[in-house]
């Protein structure tokens, strides 16, 4: 059957159009990256052919080192916070009442849907020096000495925007894993049970072991996704103050579009790439391991 | 402690929902009461911010415009996706494999980094002043995870399926319009789903790429409104949100079991 | 998926394929100039259709401040329709500093100009190497709009071209120090002629618990535009003089004095918490709102503020006996700002009277509020309010009037980099010494004066 099926032609129209789309739209673009970052360019125009130079010059300019600092400080906020504290939130919600699970689970995916326009403008008002939330009520409680001005300070402004990014997405990791969770046969629990094993073996000994796959997704999605950080620091900060909130993708706008140096702006791009592949490679190394079958 | 557990829950539940009443409450608050009282209960409620809104701010075009996208990449990564990934689980083709490594190196890439390459292939392209421009760089972008799920999904599935069919002497395109297309249909709404919350949430590409007002989708729209306000008038920026996250909120209010389901679908089966 | 649509998107990416492997050779874009100013054959349908079609004109201005929403709502939209019965104009907000500036330059390098813009010596450079900006002197002489100005000469850039229409009222513009006089009275403090009587001042408002002074702060838009020249200038006028016209660095002391007093003003409470990320919008709702006592800003908000008999402004106080504020003063004027025409446009005739108008409404708007400007619109003067008298009694007789840095001297890259480092020194937790070291190596780099 798969002889008459697999013809030239029809593999040929069902393979095509993705991936022509994909090439075109999604590789493609590589190409003229990579030649742009050997010259000094305008944006509109070749201003000469330089080699490595803008790769020399972004090295040594400490704005790119900002950036990477920043970018890093999000994934390890992700990964490290993120991850953990949904992971717990979803071994916790197992035990719950179902009501009380219904009204979380619909509470926890809410902020993932909206905007982060929306998101950012609205923790930009929470971080308000002034007026807004957070130091209205350490005011409220007598810690007047605790309030920042969250965005402006060179040391709370990125660790302000990283909550922000860690509250919009935390419930919806968490409702990943509680799915994973309800996939593992009840039996498993049963058997743990009769050994006499409290919650927290069982945790330990069989729930997370068994979630490695989603885990994993998670893990590849939290740090994709917080590697290209970018959409917050643009509402909330513009990168500021100076370059203290910016990330690598700010970064590499700012250079090309700000300061009208794409040669050098695309080759912050074409690093960041060869980072990203990186770092998947390594998850992929180490992270994931053979499949589990139920 | 249970009870105190309880309370925990629902107290953390509330501050995931508290930006929801936050932007309500906002948008019905006058100029001067936003700062006054920016987190409690409006003493007044101020209508004619929605309506002062809605007439300097474009949202039914945004909103038009947001929808187009989204349904148009959603149409475009489905159709060749779902194709590619029954070419790769089904047909005899000796790149198969490979072709498989290459698309998948399409999670890697992120969008924001190809932005300027990307921005000038549009414009070689002819595509500057059309929908096109955003809708093709967002489906090659989401080809790559579509294509990984329903490769998943169709393995998954027993190869007599078509075996039937080839005996009826259906051709290969009848037999996957016919017999796969239904069956895949479940990975397909998942993906749909998943789609819709990328692509209706994407800022970076289209800030760059829809510059002009009329293409412009609604998260581009309501932060260059929120820049010509000048993000003083707390009344007018909450009515705006709130506006254009009603769509979503619509969404997720009638298909929130729906849409759960298919995000976690979509995690086991990658 | 309906099998019409499948079969839509099959074809497109054929052509796709097409068009990609016919440029595949040129990745560079400086190549695709040629192919990309023929004109698409579906934009030419509007005129080949004979006149009865208007002809479609996309403007792109500042929209920001209430001056230019005013322009728009008052003076532009109600008017355009009689004036120009012949163009369909499409106007898109441009926002303003940074992101306008960044929307044009994207344009630019995409090709893709508007007919008509607000023209800024911020982005100017950028369009001119490119040739995207018109030089207007043949067109206005002919239809005699040039004759409208008092100076014609004032409108030429110095390389003798004219590029850009404006009203003459930016000249007028200069930053200064508006204040509430009942906030004043009320913390009962006076209103300070020197740099330290203006920290003695702040300090007595910040212990009453108001606000001293706000300025916007984001992305450096006052250190930028203002603060960085009116500080040196207090302190010696000559050093800021040689710094816009590159005689001198950012190694003068004169200059790190001046950088120094941001720093201390910041350091010391003059600004609200979290200025550095002030937007232009709050900074002005904070002291129309009496939250602040003072406001940092050029008089191009003069006629919106003399509204409240409170406020009344000073210039800004001295901080040694080299500068006298009624000697010397910045002045926001540039030839390049105004609005200028894309050299790229289909229709340049109707975008330069397109470009006249928008300028002639500028000044009917400025000319209403009592401003002075210096394009004729052939009405009498109207009455000034008191407040805009006694600017006027104060800035015309001033001999010196020094250009502004942030206009006539950086290129984009110092710009920008200029706008971070304000930014930072703003936060209060940025030294005056870093400052000056970083925009030393910056100023080094400026290709602004190259040419």
């Amino acid at each position: 059957m798969n002889k008459y099926f697999s013809t030239k032609m029809s593999i040929f129209v069902f393979a095509t159009p993705a991936l022509l789309l994909f090439t075109v739209f999604c590789v493609y673009p590589l190409v003229p990256e990579i030649w742009m970052s050997l010259q000094k360019h305008n944006g509109f125009q070749s201003l000469g052919f330089v080699g490595l130079d803008n790769y020399k010059a972004i090295f040594a300019s400490s704005s790119f080192w900002t950036a990477h600092k920043n970018t890093y400080l999000i994934v390890g906020i992700s990964l490290l916070l993120g991850i953990p504290l949904s992971m717990t939130l979803a071994l916790f919600m197992e035990i719950q009442t179902p009501r009380l699970r219904r009204f979380f689970k619909s509470a926890a995916m809410f902020p993932a849907i909206l905007s982060v326009t929306v998101v950012a403008q609205i923790w930009l008002a929470f971080y308000e020096p002034n007026w807004g939330l957070f130091n209205s009520i350490l005011r409220a409680i007598g810690m007047d000495s605790w309030t920042h001005s969250w965005l402006t300070e060179k040391n709370t402004v990125m660790l302000s925007i990283g909550l922000t990014f860690l509250w919009q997405y935390i419930g919806l990791n968490a409702m990943l894993f509680y799915t994973g969770i309800k996939t593992i046969p009840k039996s498993y629990y049963e058997a743990a049970l009769i050994d006499g094993a409290n919650f927290a073996q069982v945790c330990m000994r069989i729930t997370i072991p068994l979630l490695q796959n989603i885990i994993k997704y998670v893990l590849i999605l939290s740090t994709l996704g917080s590697m290209a950080f970018y959409s917050h620091v643009r509402v909330m900060t513009a990168g500021g103050p100076g370059d203290k909130s910016r990330t690598v993708i700010y970064q590499m706008y700012y250079t090309a579009f700000d300061t009208s140096e794409f040669g050098k702006g695309t080759a912050i791009a074409v690093v960041f790439i060869l980072e990203c592949l990186l770092i998947s490679f390594l998850i992929q190394r180490f992270v994931a391991r053979d499949k589990l079958e139920f | 402690m249970k009870y105190i557990s309880r309370i925990f829950w629902i107290a953390l539940g509330c501050t995931f929902l508290f930006p929801l009443y936050w932007m309500i409450s906002i948008a019905l608050k006058s100029k001067s009461e936003a700062y006054e009282n920016p987190f409690g209960i409006p003493s007044s409620w101020k209508w004619q911010n929605f309506s002062e809104a809605l007439s300097k701010y474009n949202y039914f075009t945004y909103l038009e415009n947001s929808l187009i996208y989204t349904l148009g990449t959603i149409a475009i990564t489905l159709a060749s996706g779902s194709m590619l990934a029954y070419c790769l689980s089904r047909m005899q083709w000796r790149f198969n494999s490979s072709a498989l490594f290459y698309v998948s190196l399409g999670l890697i890439v992120p969008i924001e980094v190809v932005v300027i390459p990307l921005f000038q292939l549009i414009k070689l392209l002819h595509l500057k002043d059309s929908y096109w421009a955003l809708i093709l760089p967002y489906s090659g972008f989401a080809i790559a995870s579509c294509v990984l799920m329903l490769y998943a999904f169709l393995r998954s599935l027993p190869k007599e399926l078509e075996e039937a069919a080839c005996i009826d002497g259906t051709n290969v395109y009848q037999a996957f319009f016919k017999i796969i297309f239904p069956i895949i249909m479940p990975a397909l709404v998942t993906q749909c789903v998943l789609i819709f919350i990328r692509i209706w949430n994407e800022f970076p590409l289209a800030f760059i790429i829809a510059s002009k007002d009329q293409f412009r989708p609604l998260t581009v729209g309501l932060l260059s409104f929120f820049v010509n306000v000048g993000v003083s008038d707390w009344g007018l920026i909450g009515a705006t949100m709130f506006l254009s996250s009603l769509p979503m909120i619509i969404v997720y209010m009638i298909g929130n079991e729906k849409i759960e389901n298919a995000l976690t679908a979509g995690a086991i089966l990658k | 998926m309906s099998k019409a649509s499948k079969l839509k998107s099959a074809t497109l990416l054929a052509a796709v394929l097409l068009v990609v492997s016919a440029c595949g050779n040129n990745t560079d874009s400086g190549s695709n100039q040629v192919s990309d100013n023929s004109p698409a054959p579906a934009a030419s349908t509007d005129n080949s259709a004979g006149n009865e079609k208007k002809i479609k004109m996309r403007v792109i201005t500042i929209t920001t401040d209430e001056n230019r929403n005013k322009i728009m709502d008052e003076y532009i939209k109600p008017n355009i329709e009689k004036a120009l019965p012949n163009l369909e104009v499409e106007f898109e907000p441009g926002g303003g500093g940074e992101d306008m500036a960044n929307k044009l330059k994207t344009l630019n390098a995409s090709d893709d100009m508007p007919d008509v813009f607000w023209n800024d010596a911020g982005y100017f450079t950028p369009l001119k190497s490119t040739g995207s900006i018109m030089d207007l002197t043949s067109a206005i002489t002919a239809d005699g709009y040039i004759d409208k100005y008092a100076v014609p000469d004032a409108l030429k850039h110095v390389d003798g071209k004219i590029y850009s229409l404006s009203s003459g009222a930016d000249t007028y513009f200069t930053p200064v120090i508006f204040y509430h006089k009942d906030m004043f009275e009320q913390a009962g403090v006076k209103v300070p002629t020197t740099f330290d009587e203006f920290m003695q001042v702040s300090k007595t408002l910040k212990s009453k618990d108001m606000v001293p002074a706000v300025t916007p702060g984001k992305d450096g838009w006052g250190p930028k535009l203002f603060m960085l020249q009116q500080m040196i200038q207090i302190g010696d006028p000559q050093a800021m003089a040689d710094l816009v016209s590159n005689k001198t660095d950012f190694s003068n002391p004169s200059v790190k004095e001046g950088v120094a007093r941001i720093e201390k003003m910041a350091k010391e409470g003059v600004f609200p918490e979290g200025i550095s990320n002030l937007d232009y919008g709050p900074a002005m709702e904070m002291f129309t709102s009496k939250r602040a006592a003072m406001l940092m800003m050029f008089t191009w908000e003069l006629p919106n503020l003399a509204k409240d008999d409170t406020v009344d402004f000073f210039p800004f106080p001295s901080a040694s006996d080299k500068y006298d504020p009624a000697k010397v003063v910045q002045f926001w004027g540039s030839p390049l700002n105004g609005y200028a025409v894309s050299a790229k446009t289909e229709h340049p005739d109707e975008a330069v009277k397109l470009a006249e108008f928008l300028a002639m409404a500028d000044a009917l708007y400025f000319e209403s509020t009592g401003a002075p400007i210096s394009l004729k619109t052939g009405n009498a003067a109207s009455e000034k309010s008191p407040l805009m008298q006694k600017f006027i009694d104060w800035y015309n007789p001033i001999p010196t009037k020094i250009a502004s840095f942030a206009l006539n001297s950086l290129d984009a890259r110092t710009s920008a980099e200029l706008s971070s480092q304000g930014a930072n020194l703003l936060t209060g937790e940025y030294a005056a010494d870093s400052f000056v070291t970083a925009m030393d190596k910056i100023w080094s780099e400026n290709t602004w004066f190259d040419n």
